[in-house]
C-alpha cells in the first residue's frame, strides 16, 4: 500500500466506520455520532501536521503527487471538513432523517477534494470533481421535505451535469490531440499544441468546468439559487471546500499542464476576473437573505482569487492560497453564525440578526468580523489578503498594463461590498429587534470553532508571516512562464 | 526564562493589555476582581521593571529587541523595545507611581458604577505609555502614542454623563490630533530622507552625515515637536490639559500629572540627536513661554485642581525649555521628580475633595490641617518639593534646569526665576487659603481623613519625593547623553551642596526665588478672607482669572473659520458631493445591482442556457478572432 493516500483512506475508513456504527446507535444519541465525525477528521488534521512526506511522492503511476501543494490543501479541506461537520451537528435537529449519513456524505466530499489537491492527471481531475459533485447533489436536497432545498439540488445537479459534459468533453478532446492525460506529459508538448484550435477547446471546455466549480462569471448562475436553497452545513462546504477544490485544480492544470496557454490566457482570466467581482458586489446590494447575500458574496470572492491566477507569478498563486486561508475561517465563522442563529426561525432573513449582540456576544463578534474580514477591512485576514492578490496583480502591470484597469475595477467592487458587508454589522448591532430577546446558548464544539474562527481571522491579519512564507512554499511547484511570448493570442 | 531581558520587557508591556482585555471581556460585573486583575498586573510590571533594571549593566550600551511584524518587499515594520537608561527610568516611573495611584483610585472610585471599565481604560492607558516608553521606532511610537490620546479620551470623559465631561474630553482629544497631525508629517519627512524610522539606525546616520536632513532639517523637528506640544500641552495647545481635570482626580494624577503629558519631552529626549540649534533655539523660547504663562493663571485660580493643572503645565514648559536649552538630562530628571511629587499633590489633592465630598473651591475649604493630618502633611511635602525648597528632590532637578538656563540664555534665566518665584507664591496661597486657616464651610465640620487604601498611597509617595534628588537619577541620564559625568559627591551632605559648587548663582537664585515667593503669600493669605490680588492688579488679576482670554480667542477664531468654512464645504457636500456624486454614484450601483438581479429569474432553463452562452462567449473569445 501507498503510504500517501493514508489522509484519503483514514478519512474513508472514518467514514465507513460511521455508518455501521449508526446501525447499532439509537436515535436520540445519533447527534454524537456527528460529533464524533468531526473529532476523527480533526484528528487526521492534527495527524497530518505531524506526517512529514516525501516532497516527490505519487500514487497511481504519478496521476496523485503530494507535493507541498497538495498538503498545503489537503490540511485546507481537513479544517473545513471539521468545522462543517459541527455547523451539521448544530444543523442536525432540522433533518428529517439520516443524520450520520449527511456526516458520511461530508466526508465522501472531503475525500473527493483530498483527491483533487493532489490530481496530476485529467482522469484524477474528473474522477475526483464528480466525487465531490455527486456528493453535493444529494448534500443540497438534503432537507428533502423544503421544496427550496429540494429546488436547489435539482438545479446543481441539472447545471452540474451540464458542466461535468463540458469538461469530460474537454478531457477527451485533450486526450484526442495529444495522446496523453498526464500533466507532465501534456506540458512537454504544448509548445507545439497552442496552435491547434481542437486543443485550446478542450481546455476551454475544461475551464469552463472549473469556473462552474469556482463560481466564476459567466458560470456563476447556478451559486446564488442553490447556495440559497441548501441545508446551510451543505453551503457552508460548497463555499468553501468546493470552491478551494476548482481552485487548486484550476491552479494546477493552468501552471502544471500547459503554462503556455496560460500566459495566452491571461487576458481571458483578467476579464472573467474584473466581471466576477463586479457581478457579484452588485448583485448582492439589494440582497436581504443572508445565505443568498453570501452566494453572491462569495461569486465576488472567486473574482478576487482570479485577480491572483491572472498576475501569473509565484507572488500571485501564494496570495490566493492565503486569501483563500483567510476566507476559509471568515465563511466558516459567518456560516455557523447562520445555522445557530436561524434555529427556529423560517429563512434566513438579515432580519433575524437584529439584536444578536445582545443575545450572544460571541456569535455578533464571529459574524461582525467575518463580514469586515470579508469587506477587507484592517486589521483582519480579508485585508491582508486581498492586499497581497492586488500587490501581485500591480507588479504585473509593467508588462501588461491592462492589469492597472483591473486593480481599479476590483478596488470599485471592494467599494460597493463595503455597503452590503456593513449592513449585515448594521442589522446585528443597530437594527430594531422585534423578535425574541433570549440569550443563545451554544454547544462548546461551535464555541471552539468560532474561537479559531475568529483567532484565525487576527491571527492572519496581524501576523501574516507564517502562512505567507508557507503559502509561498505550496506554490513551488507551479512554475508560471511569466514571461509574455511573442505571439499573444486574443 | 524569566531571567532573559526580551521575555522580561514584553512581559511588562503586555501585562496591562492583558489585564484591560480579560476585564472588559469576563469581569465587568465583578467590580473587586476586576480592581486586583489591574492592580496587580501594574504592580508586576513594576516589579518586573525592577528586576529589567537591576539586571542590565546599563554602562555596555544598548539594548535592543524586536521582532518583525510585516515586511512586504522592502517595507518592514518591526515591533520592538529599545531599552536603555531613558526607557528603564521612565518604565520605573511609569509603572512604580502609576501603581500607586492604582491602587489609591481603589478608595477613591469604590462606589462608582462603573469601575470595572475604569480599570480597564487605566490599564489600557498604562499599556498605551508603556508602549511609548519602549518604542525602538516612530511608527510604533506614533501608533502607541495615538493609542495613549485614545484611552485618555475615555479616561476623561470617563463621567460622559456630565457634558462638562464630555466637552473636555472631545476638547483634549481634538487638541490632541492637531499636534499629532504634525507629528505624523514630520515622521514622514525624517522617513523619506532618512529612509529609516528605527531611533539607533537614525541616531547612526545623524552622526554620520548630519547634513542628512538638509534643508529640512529644522522645519522636521519641529513638526515633530508639534506632537510633544500637544501632548505635553504647550502653548499654543496648552487649552486642554486644565479641562482635563473633569476626569476622575486618579485620572488627573496618572494622566495629566506624572505620565501621558510627559510622554512630549521623553519623546523629545528620546529623538533629541535630530534636533538642530534652531529647532531647539525655538523649542526653548515656547517651553520658557508656556512656563511663565501657566504660573501667571495658577496664580488667580480658585480650583484646587486647577491650579494643579496649570502648575503641570508650568513644570512641563520648564522641561521643554531644558530641552531646547540642550539639557535633556535635566528635563528628563525634572521630569522623574516632578512625576513623584505631582501624583502626590493630585492624590492629596483627590483626598481632600473625596473627603468634602466633591467640593473643589478652594475659598470653601480651610481648617484642614487637624481634620486630615495625613493629607495635610504629605500635602505639604509634596508643595515644599515643587517649590524647589532644599534638600527635597525638587530642589535639584529644577536647580539643574536653572543651571542650564544661566549657561545658555540668561534672558530665558531670569524668566526661570520668576516662574520659580510665582510657583512658590501660588503653591502657598493654595496651603493658606485651603488647608490651613479655619475652616470657610459647612462641609469641612464633617471632613474626616481618608481610608487607609487612600493613605497609603500618599506615604509612599512622599519618600522618593523627599529623597529622590539622593538617588543620581541624573547620573543615569548624563551616561545617556554622554554629557560630562559629574564627579558624584561621595555622602549625602555633600550632595545637598553640589549645586552650589557646580552652579553657585542658579542656586542661590533659586533659594531666594523660594523664600521670596513664600513671603508674598504669606503676606497675601494669612488668615486672608477673601483675593486681595484682584483689588491689586485690576485688569491683570482678571486675566489671569481668565486664562488671559485664550479660550474664547480660540473659540472665537474657530467660530470665524468654521462659519466661514463649513458655508463652503455645506455648499459642497449639498449639491457636488451628495448630490452629485454620492447621489449620482448610489443610484447607477443600484439600478445596475437591480437589473442584474433581472437575470437571476430561478428559472432552470435559463441558467442552462446562459451557461452555454457563456463557454459560447469564451470560445468565441479565444478561438473566434
Amino acid at each position: 500500500m501507498n503510504s500517501s493516500l493514508i489522509l484519503e483512506i483514514a478519512v474513508t475508513i472514518l467514514a465507513l466506520a460511521l455508518l455501521l456504527a449508526d446501525l447499532w446507535t439509537p436515535r436520540n444519541l445519533k447527534r454524537y455520532l456527528g460529533y464524533a465525525a468531526a473529532a476523527g477528521t480533526g484528528l487526521i488534521l492534527l495527524g497530518s501536521f505531524a506526517w512529514n512526506p516525501d516532497p516527490g511522492s505519487s500514487a497511481f503511476d504519478t496521476m496523485y503527487v503530494l507535493d507541498p501543494l497538495a498538503l498545503y490543501f489537503k490540511r485546507f479541506f481537513l479544517f473545513a471538513g471539521v468545522a462543517v461537520l459541527l455547523i451539521g451537528v448544530e444543523f442536525s435537529d432540522r433533518f428529517v432523517t439520516g443524520v450520520t449519513e449527511f456526516s458520511v456524505l461530508v466526508l465522501f466530499a472531503l475525500c473527493g477534494m483530498l483527491f483533487a489537491a493532489s490530481a496530476n492527471d485529467f482522469i484524477l481531475v474528473f474522477v475526483s470533481l464528480e466525487l465531490i459533485t455527486v456528493t453535493f447533489y444529494v448534500l443540497n436536497s438534503f432537507q428533502r421535505t423544503r421544496l427550496v432545498s429540494l429546488e436547489a439540488g435539482v438545479k446543481y445537479l441539472i447545471l452540474g451535469a451540464l458542466s461535468t459534459a463540458f469538461t469530460v468533453y474537454g478531457i477527451a478532446l485533450i486526450f484526442g490531440t495529444t495522446g496523453h492525460t498526464n500533466f507532465q506529459q501534456i506540458a512537454a508538448l504544448t509548445g507545439n499544441m497552442t496552435n491547434k484550435p481542437v486543443f485550446i477547446l478542450g481546455l476551454l471546455m475544461v475551464l469552463a468546468g472549473l469556473g462552474f466549480k469556482i463560481a466564476a462569471f459567466p458560470f456563476q448562475m447556478w451559486a446564488p439559487d442553490v447556495y440559497q436553497g441548501s441545508p446551510t452545513p451543505a453551503t457552508a462546504f460548497l463555499a468553501v471546500g468546493s470552491k478551494a477544490a476548482g481552485i487548486v485544480l484550476l491552479l494546477r492544470v493552468l501552471f502544471i499542464a500547459v503554462p503556455a496557454v496560460a500566459v495566452d490566457w491571461t487576458k481571458l482570466l483578467m476579464v472573467m476576473s474584473g466581471i466576477t467581482i463586479l457581478y457579484g458586489n452588485l448583485c448582492a446590494l439589494p440582497q436581504r437573505n443572508l445565505k443568498r447575500l453570501l452566494g453572491y458574496s462569495s461569486i465576488a470572492q472567486a473574482g478576487y482569487l482570479l485577480l491572483g491566477v491572472t498576475a501569473m507569478s509565484a507572488a500571485g498563486n501564494s496570495s490566493v492560497l492565503f486569501y483563500l486561508t483567510g476566507y476559509l475561517f471568515t465563511v466558516l465563522a459567518a456560516f455557523m453564525v447562520i445555522a445557530i442563529v436561524t434555529r427556529g426561525v423560517d429563512g434566513e432573513d438579515v432580519s433575524a440578526l437584529a439584536g444578536l449582540h445582545q443575545r450572544s456576544p460571541l456569535l455578533a463578534t464571529a459574524l461582525t468580523l467575518s463580514m469586515v474580514s470579508l469587506a477587507g477591512i484592517p486589521p483582519l485576514a480579508g485585508f491582508f489578503g486581498k492586499f497581497l492578490l492586488l500587490k501581485s496583480v500591480l507588479e504585473r502591470g509593467a508588462i501588461q498594463p491592462a492589469c492597472y484597469w483591473l486593480v481599479g475595477v476590483a478596488l470599485v467592487g471592494i467599494v460597493i461590498s463595503f455597503y452590503y458587508y456593513l449592513g449585515v454589522v448594521r442589522a446585528i448591532f443597530w437594527s430594531e429587534n422585534s423578535g425574541s430577546n433570549e440569550r443563545i446558548s451554544i454547544s462548546w464544539p461551535s464555541r471552539a470553532v468560532l474561537l479559531v474562527c475568529i483567532g484565525g481571522m487576527l491571527y492572519l491579519g496581524l501576523m501574516p508571516n507564517r502562512v505567507v512564507n508557507a503559502s509561498v512554499q505550496a506554490v513551488q511547484v507551479l512554475k508560471p512562464t511569466s514571461m509574455p511570448r511573442a505571439v499573444v493570442r486574443f | 526564562m524569566f531571567g532573559n531581558p526580551e521575555t522580561l520587557a514584553w512581559l511588562i508591556l503586555f501585562l496591562p493589555l492583558l489585564s484591560a482585555v480579560g476585564i472588559t471581556l469576563f469581569t465587568q460585573r465583578q467590580p473587586k476582581v476586576s480592581a486586583l486583575i489591574s492592580i496587580g498586573a501594574v504592580a508586576l510590571s513594576f516589579v518586573l521593571s525592577c528586576a529589567l533594571f537591576a539586571s542590565l549593566p546599563l554602562d555596555k550600551g544598548l539594548h535592543e529587541i524586536a521582532f518583525q511584524w510585516l515586511s512586504v518587499g522592502n517595507l518592514e515594520v518591526s515591533i520592538g523595545a529599545r531599552l536603555d537608561g531613558l526607557s528603564l527610568m521612565m518604565l520605573l516611573v511609569v509603572t512604580g507611581v502609576g501603581g500607586i495611584i492604582h491602587v489609591y483610585s481603589y478608595g477613591y472610585m469604590h462606589d462608582d458604577a462603573s469601575f470595572s471599565r475604569f480599570f480597564a481604560s487605566m490599564s489600557l492607558f498604562t499599556f498605551s505609555m508603556l508602549g511609548i516608553v519602549l518604542a525602538n521606532n516612530f511608527l510604533q511610537m506614533f501608533v502607541f502614542w495615538e493609542l495613549v490620546g485614545v484611552s485618555s479620551y475615555l479616561l476623561i470623559g470617563f463621567w460622559y454623563e456630565r457634558a462638562s465631561a464630555a466637552d473636555a474630553c472631545k476638547k483634549a482629544f481634538i487638541t490632541n490630533r492637531l499636534g499629532d497631525f504634525g507629528f505624523l508629517l514630520g515622521i514622514i519627512m525624517v522617513w523619506a530622507a532618512a529612509g529609516s524610522l528605527n531611533f539607533a539606525q537614525l541616531e547612526q546616520r545623524f552622526a554620520s552625515s548630519p547634513e542628512v536632513m538638509g534643508a529640512m532639517a529644522t522645519v522636521a523637528g519641529l513638526l515633530v515637536f508639534c506632537g510633544a506640544m500637544g501632548k505635553s500641552a504647550q502653548f499654543p495647545l496648552h487649552v486642554w490639559l486644565p479641562d482635563a481635570m473633569e476626569g476622575p482626580t486618579p485620572v488627573s494624577a496618572l494622566i495629566h500629572a506624572a505620565t501621558m503629558v510627559a510622554a512630549g519631552v521623553y519623546m523629545l529626549c528620546r529623538v533629541f540627536f535630530m534636533l538642530n540649534a534652531p529647532a531647539l533655539e525655538i523649542i526653548s523660547w515656547i517651553g520658557g513661554f508656556t512656563a511663565l504663562l501657566a504660573a501667571l493663571i495658577a496664580v488667580q485660580q480658585d480650583d484646587i485642581k486647577r491650579i494643579l493643572a496649570y502648575s503641570t503645565l508650568s513644570q512641563l514648559g520648564y522641561m521643554i525649555m531644558a530641552v531646547g536649552l540642550g539639557g535633556p538630562t535635566a528635563a528628563m530628571y525634572h521630569l522623574s521628580t516632578h512625576a513623584f511629587f505631582k501624583a502626590l499633590l493630585f492624590l492629596g489633592a483627590g483626598s481632600i475633595i473625596h473627603a468634602l465630598h466633591h467640593e473643589q473651591d478652594i475659598w470653601k475649604m480651610g481648617g484642614l490641617k487637624e481634620k486630615m493630618p495625613v493629607t495635610f502633611w504629605t500635602f505639604i511635602l509634596g508643595t515644599l518639593a515643587l517649590a524647589g525648597v532644599p534638600p527635597l528632590s525638587g530642589f535639584f532637578s529644577k536647580d539643574e534646569i536653572l543651571a542650564a538656563a544661566y549657561h545658555h540664555n540668561l534672558f530665558l534665566f531670569a524668566l526661570a526665576v520668576i516662574v520659580a518665584v510665582l510657583t512658590t507664591f501660588y503653591m502657598f496661597r493654595l496651603v493658606f487659603v485651603a488647608l490651613l486657616g479655619k475652616a470657610r464651610s459647612q462641609a469641612v465640620a464633617h471632613a474626616h481623613e481618608s481610608p487607609g487604601v487612600m493613605k497609603f498611597p500618599l506615604l509612599i509617595l512622599a519618600v522618593p519625593t523627599v529623597l529622590a534628588g539622593f538617588w543620581s537619577i541624573d547620573g543615569l541620564f548624563n551616561r545617556q547623553f554622554g554629557a560630562e559625568t559629574s564627579a558624584h559627591a561621595s555622602n549625602w551632605i555633600s550632595q545637598i551642596f553640589a549645586p552650589f559648587n557646580h552652579a553657585p548663582a542658579a542656586a542661590l537664585a533659586g533659594i531666594g526665588a523660594v523664600i521670596f515667593g513664600f513671603s508674598l503669600a504669606l503676606t497675601c493669605y494669612q488668615n486672608a478672607e477673601s483675593d486681595p490680588l484682584p483689588k491689586k492688579l485690576g485688569f491683570l488679576a482678571r486675566a489671569m482669572r481668565n486664562r488671559f482670554y485664550f479660550d474664547e480667542l480660540y473659540a472665537g477664531l474657530i467660530r470665524i473659520t468654521q462659519e466661514f468654512l463649513a458655508s463652503i464645504a455645506d455648499f459642497l457636500d449639498r449639491w457636488i458631493v451628495a448630490g452629485l456624486l454620492v447621489r449620482g454614484t448610489h443610484g447607477t450601483t443600484d439600478i445596475a445591482g437591480r437589473a442584474l438581479r433581472l437575470v437571476q429569474t430561478g428559472n432552470l432553463q435559463t441558467y442552462a442556457f446562459l451557461f452555454a452562452a457563456g463557454v459560447a462567449l469564451v470560445l468565441l473569445i479565444v478561438l473566434g478572432k
